[in-house]
């Protein structure tokens, strides 16, 4: 009994923990899509390319004799400008002309920008598996007293979970006390009034994909750490995408709560199910889960409610 | 794009020069070589029947449609392709004929997003609230609440203004606009769809913001009496061309006013 409620925890808390990434690709879609009504296709392309300056730089650093610390740091920025690079390129180049357009055209264009950013990063910083050190990759194991062997926590997963914390926090005062902030949240509810009173459109589009961009950032540190920054880290978007239709496209907090259902519910079918139907149910759970919402609560689980008027 | 630092517009001068401006979508001509002036200080009505193009001029004014061809000065300065927010940087606010409020955010987040362009502080100073930023932070916090007892809102600021009844939510849309502290002030139909006693409050409020802070509002609004109180002098549109221009008076006796009010054929 006290050996299968230890299991259950366990397997909770790494699910939790590993929900904490969808959380973070997710919230980089909510970001974009409150404050501009597009549906961002790049977002995964987005990690892989944050993920792979950061590894690049940093082994270029380390090789030519900087201070593990110091090379940390150095490209940490380097990558936090190579987003901003991005960032405004997209705005510039891309969104920017296509203002005014419906949401299908700005759609598709981020399919375009999601090719160009995965060719050009394998380009710029190659197409290797490069591993990422950031964090320690062993575990802890808790509570021995309580649960014989203890419980196994992975710390790379709880240094995840804290650095989002720290990032939704972070995010929630920038929204909350800044003038940008507030001018974010005034730009997703109404794009005319926003302009009327001096905010420029192009402006809050180069700062949301910055910060689309910085979210990123974060999820690569992390993904990177667990698995090495890799190609395969695009197909982390499509996880997503059931994350988002479970929490709503427009909700901050239901990114963060529906990365977390789908982390948990995954990791916990795949060990209590899995025996029965044979395994593999990691990979189809989430969008199950999507559909049962959908049908249920169409706008998510935070979503607003979306009335047609007529 | 800002206005140059000139000699300061005097009451009485031209503000804004509208010279033989024309919009038209597709084929649709909705304004057709309009020409009129707004001077300092004055309230002036814009009027005419549904689809006369008095709305399609105030976003043209503002930066939001760009007409295809005249000219248009600004505190003597003639601008092309002005944007919306440069528009609000050179001193223009407005209100929207549908109530275009933040639906998210409180009455008085509203009112205090009218204050983006007047806020320079830094945003790590005011992520932390510390410093400067704070010091700034109180300073519009104040002027904000002299807006909010201005338009008697005080009860209801806390309240998201998706549950304002609509009256309301037009004087939270003018407050947000007041906080803006323009030099011009579009509105537009702030009276529509309210009681009487709501139209004489929102009539003493454009009065008092037009005597006491001395600001130029251009007024678009269908009932008559209300433009023949307020305005001192009211430009007349039908069909995108302007019929008529001077003082309610002479305006009200018209001839081609009267007709095209009365929808006789052209
Ligand atoms: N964005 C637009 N696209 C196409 N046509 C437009 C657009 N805006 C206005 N029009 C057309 O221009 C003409 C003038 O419209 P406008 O809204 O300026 O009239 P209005 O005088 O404000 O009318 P109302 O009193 O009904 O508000 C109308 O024929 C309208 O259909
Ligand atoms: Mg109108």
């Amino acid at each position: 009994m006290i050996i299968a409620f230890g299991q259950f925890l366990e397997v909770l808390v790494s699910g939790l923990l590993a929900g904490v990434l969808y959380s973070l690709v997710a919230l980089g879609f909510v970001l974009i899509f409150k404050a501009s009504g597009v549906f961002n296709f790049a977002q995964g392309a987005m990690v892989l390319l944050a993920g792979l300056a950061l590894v690049r730089s940093l082994d270029f650093l380390v090789a030519n004799g900087l201070p593990f610390w110091a090379a940390i740091i150095a490209a940490l920025l380097f990558a936090a400008l190579i987003m901003a690079i991005t960032a405004f390129l997209v705005e510039r180049f891309v969104l920017g002309p296509l203002i005014n357009q419906d949401g299908l055209t700005l759609f598709m264009s981020t399919i375009g920008v999601t090719f160009i950013i995965e060719g050009g990063a394998q380009m710029l910083f190659g197409s290797d598996v490069y591993p990422l050190r950031l964090f320690p990759s062993d575990a802890w194991f808790l509570f021995e007293g309580s649960f014989p062997g203890g419980l196994l926590v992975s710390k790379i997963d709880v240094w995840g979970g804290m650095i989002a914390a720290v990032l939704v926090v972070g995010l929630a005062v920038f929204f909350q006390q800044t003038k940008t902030g507030r001018a974010l949240r005034a730009v997703a509810d109404d794009h005319a009034a926003a302009q009327s009173v001096g905010i420029s459109l192009n402006w809050i589009w180069f700062i949301v994909w910055l910060v689309a961009g910085l979210v990123a950032l974060v999820a690569a540190t992390v993904w990177g750490t667990k698995l090495g920054v890799q190609f395969s880290i695009v197909f982390l978007a499509l996880k997503a995408l059931p994350v988002l239709i479970i929490g709503g496209f427009t909700s901050v907090p239901g990114a963060i709560v529906g990365g977390l259902i789908v982390g948990a519910g995954e990791k916990l079918a795949e060990a209590y199910l899995g025996p029965f139907i044979g395994g593999g149910i990691e990979y189809w759970f989430a969008y199950v889960l999507a559909l049962v919402v959908l049908m249920a609560r169409p706008q998510g689980l935070f979503g607003e409610r979306i009335i047609e008027r007529i | 794009m800002r206005a140059p630092d000139g000699p300061p517009v005097t009451s009485g001068d031209v503000l804004l020069s509208i010279d033989n401006v024309s919009l038209s979508f597709g084929g649709v001509k909705a304004i057709s070589g309009v020409s009129f002036d707004i001077r300092k200080g004055e309230i002036r009505a814009i009027i005419g029947p549904n689809g006369a193009g008095k709305t399609s001029m105030l976003n043209i004014i503002n930066g939001f449609y760009h007409p295809q061809q005249g000219i248009i000065t600004f505190k003597g300065e003639a601008r092309s392709k002005m944007r919306p927010h440069d528009a609000a940087d050179g001193g223009i606010a407005r209100t929207f004929q549908n109530v275009a409020l933040f639906r998210g955010m409180s009455a008085l987040d509203n009112i205090m997003a009218g204050r983006t362009l007047k806020m320079k502080r830094n945003m790590f100073w005011q992520m932390l609230r510390i410093g400067p930023a704070l010091a700034e932070e109180v300073e519009h916090r104040h002027r904000v609440e002299e807006i909010i007892d201005f338009l008697k809102i005080q009860e209801i600021r806390r309240t998201p203004v998706s549950r304002l009844p609509y009256g309301l939510q037009k004087r939270v849309e003018l407050g947000r606009a007041l906080a803006m502290e323009p030099e011009l002030l579009l509105l537009d139909e702030p009276m529509a769809g309210m009681n009487i006693e709501e139209k004489e409050d929102m009539s003493r409020f454009i009065l008092d913001v037009n005597e006491h802070y001395g600001t130029t509002i251009a007024l678009i609004e269908h009932d008559m009496g209300v433009v023949m109180d307020l305005s001192d002098r009211v430009v007349v549109l039908d069909h995108g061309i302007k019929i008529a221009d001077g003082t309610p008076q002479e305006v009200k006796s018209n001839q081609a006013v009267i007709d095209a009010y009365l929808g006789v054929a052209h």
